[in-house]
């Protein structure tokens, strides 16, 4: 095999093999809580984050509120917005508005100290937002 | 690059396999409303590889792929006599059984003291190797092009053999095709288990771009989807699906500002398209007259070059 | 025992509304040789219109219903004029597709006028059940099964004692050879659109009477029940859809109560998936000759 060659098998080598396991990973896990705003189709969110083996809530962190609709991926989606950091520690709050009533999977991504992506399933109806049913 | 567009392009690329496997089936003449379903069987494949088994994404995808091409084969075989509607509604009841199917899969471990793993009607959430394994979002953007390209790149060498040759005489006429010699139905399963590996690995790429997949995902309006990008996009190369889904996401995007009536505007455009170009924007005909200009200009500067 | 009677009449109950749906859908079927993605959404629409009259206007059962017939049809002419009108003989597909993306734009269209997730349908009848027996029967359900018969009746006097009915065979035969002898293809085919619409639009509106309440997803729903039971009972056979419509209600009644709400459709995808790798035709449909149902060349 010409020197070429050994590299790129050696490379994609590397690349197949899992990452060693770098220092015990982080997890967040987040408490949505969403209010409706009286304009309709928007919601007003309260995330509490922390992480989730310590339970410490996690401040300083750059979130990202998305969301989609479970049944239409992609279809009905809600462009990402930038989640403001409340005073309380490790709680931030996003303004949503949504296409459609109904269950959406809210996709909080979380940049920083810790690096995770959280998925809540939530049902929006008009005038009030809960877990959807059917979530753990 | 900004993170709402590395978001928007990777989907774009994600369901870009999705539409080429529809694409697939398209050229050899068969309707399938049942892509989705390899995309699902790929997409759980793949997630139980690598967030259950630990495998490196390379296998956990080529297991996607593989998984999505052996369910293809299984319904490839019964279905082999069945022909235009039949068939895609065929391909339709499989799609929603392997749906249903997936509602009732309940496959969990305990990994690090949570349970990991597909849990019925509740989805397959955490498949989070980008995470553990600190891959950005524009590193796996790269990979999903890659992966695109070179399956772009496989589709534009297979036009050029007799195996592409066959598909689409297959797709014209495919009682005129086997008086020709052509072994229509060795070629429909190896177009119905390549579609399906190209469905399979885009589900992978899919399950690990969204950490999280349910079996809602994967309904008939997703199946629906898939054969619209090549209709939209054009049915002459293999790019038209691609360019259908460029255009389905591209135009859902740039009309946000009608927030409530973005379906209203996108379905009439649609409608109004496929009145104009039936099949599509890159049509059999536009492609066959882009290539002759294209080789004319070419003899030209190549007889001026000479001169 | 008794179950299984009560099932099947269960069964039975709700496939004549699969019935009556799918008697729609094989009329349009029949009439276009393509299959029309939009049909149950516009009934959605229909049932939407209706169900605006009940809130806003506390319109009672029989205006709801002209609501949603009128509604549906309203719907199903606008889908013919953009989705299959305009299109050329061989551009099955693409008619397909657009109804698709129609079905869309109309589910979005429903969801503008009504925005909650579910609304309350208005019933039939006050609900009262009768008792046979050791049998239950509910009194709107006998309304609906009553309903049908008539209209299935209906269906069937008028394709084959009418003049119109003679035009609408003649076109599902052979469109070029109905056009020379002077048939308006087009007129026909827009009204046999329209009046499948319409009987669509009774099919939902009964459906959603039982079961009172709507939802977006019904569209989707009665799509999929009118083209399952047009499959098993063979494609483009007037009998052969309500008797797919009562099998499909039947197999539906009897596996949920033996193996539970989830194994329901999937033993209902499985029959329509067997069906179509055995017996292609369904029970009453030719075989198909090989070649798609290809649409025929129009004028």
């Amino acid at each position: 095999m010409t020197i070429l060659c050994r590299r790129a098998v050696l490379a994609a080598a590397l690349w197949c093999v899992p990452v060693a396991a770098q220092a015990a990973e982080t997890r967040a896990k987040a408490d949505v809580n969403c209010q409706a705003l009286p304009t309709r189709l928007q919601y007003d969110c309260t995330l509490r984050l922390a992480n989730a083996r310590t339970d410490e809530p996690l401040s300083g962190a750059t979130v990202r509120v998305g969301a989609d609709m479970p049944s239409m991926p992609m279809a009905h989606n809600v462009r990402p917005v930038q989640a403001t950091a409340e005073p309380e520690a490790g709680t931030y709050r996003a303004r949503l508005t949504l296409e459609m009533h109904g269950d959406w999977a809210l996709r909080i991504d979380v940049t920083g100290p810790v690096r995770d992506r959280i998925v809540k399933l939530m049902r929006f109806e008009p005038g009030r937002a809960e877990p959807s049913p059917r979530s753990r | 690059m900004d993170d709402y567009v590395v978001g928007v392009l990777s989907n774009i690329g994600v369901l870009a396999f999705l539409g080429l496997s529809a694409y697939l089936l398209l050229l050899t003449g068969e309707i399938s409303f049942g892509q989705q379903a390899f995309f699902a069987i790929g997409a759980y494949a793949a997630g139980i590889a690598t967030a259950i088994w630990g495998w490196p994404l390379a296998a956990g995808l080529l297991f996607g792929a593989a998984a999505g091409a052996a369910a293809a084969l299984v319904v490839g075989v019964p279905t082999l006599r069945l022909h235009g509607l039949y068939f895609a509604i065929a391909t339709l009841a499989f799609a929603e059984m392997v749906r249903l199917l997936f509602e009732l899969l309940r496959y969990q471990v305990m990994i690090d003291g949570e349970l990991v793993g597909p849990n019925g009607a509740d989805g397959f959430r955490d498949i989070r190797y980008v995470f553990q394994n600190n891959i950005e979002p524009q590193q796996f953007l790269l990979v999903i092009y890659a992966l695109l390209v070179a399956v772009l790149l496989g589709f534009a060498l297979l036009e050029r053999t007799r195996l592409g040759v066959s598909f689409r005489m297959i797709g014209v006429d495919y009682v005129l095709a086997q008086m020709h010699g052509v072994a229509v139905a060795r070629h429909k399963l190896i177009a119905a288990g390549l579609a399906g590996a190209l469905a399979g690995l885009g589900g992978g790429l899919y399950a690990h771009l969204t950490t999280y997949v349910e079996p809602r995902l994967f309904d008939v309006m997703l199946g629906v989807h898939s054969l619209a990008y090549g209709l939209i996009g054009g049915l002459g190369t293999a790019l038209g699906p691609l360019l259908g889904v460029l255009i389905d996401i591209g135009l859902l995007e740039s009309i946000r500002a009608f927030a409530g009536y973005r379906m209203i505007i996108f379905g009439g455009l649609v409608a109004l398209l496929l009145i104009v170009r039936p099949r599509g924007l890159l049509d059999e005909i536009l492609v066959h007259r882009i290539g002759g200009a294209w080789r004319r200009w070419w003899r030209r500067r190549a007889a001026k070059e000479a001169a | 025992m008794i179950d299984f009677v009560q099932n099947t009449i269960d069964g039975v109950m709700i496939g004549s509304s699969y019935a009556l749906l799918a008697l729609g859908f094989t009329v349009i079927f029949g009439v276009m040789r393509r299959l029309n993605l939009s049909y149950g959404p516009s009934i959605m629409l229909g049932a939407y219109f209706g169900t605006l009259l009940h809130i806003q206007f506390g319109a009672g059962p029989l205006a709801v219903a002209a609501a949603t017939v009128l509604g549906a049809a309203i719907v199903g002419i606008y889908v013919e004029r953009l989705c299959f009108a305009p299109m050329a003989a061989g551009a099955g597909i693409a008619s397909m597709v657009s109804s698709f993306a129609i079905w869309m734009q109309l589910e979005q269209a429903a969801v503008l006028l009504l925005p909650r997730h579910t609304y309350a349908f208005p019933p039939l009848t006050d609900g009262a059940a009768l008792t046979v027996g050791p049998f239950l029967l509910r009194a709107d359900q006998l309304v609906v099964l009553s309903c049908v018969l008539v209209l299935t009746a209906a269906v069937h006097v008028g394709l084959y004692r009418s003049r119109f009915g003679l035009a609408l065979r003649a076109i599902i035969d052979q469109p070029m050879a109905a056009h020379l002898v002077g048939v308006n293809v087009n007129r026909a085919t827009l009204c046999a659109f329209a009046g499948a619409s319409a009987l669509g639009g009774i099919a939902g509106y009964l459906v959603l009477a039982v079961d009172q309440q709507v939802t977006p997803m019904f569209g989707m729903w009665a799509t999929l029940k009118g083209l399952v039971a047009m499959m098993i009972g063979g494609l483009g056979s007037i009998p052969g859809a309500v008797i797919g419509g009562l099998l499909l209600g039947l197999i539906e009644a009897h596996s949920q109560w033996y193996l539970g709400p989830q194994a329901r459709d999937l033993v209902v995808y499985a029959v329509l998936f067997g069906f179509l790798v055995l017996r292609p035709g369904g029970l009453l449909g030719a075989a198909p000759a090989g070649a798609m149902p290809v649409a025929q060349p129009r004028p």
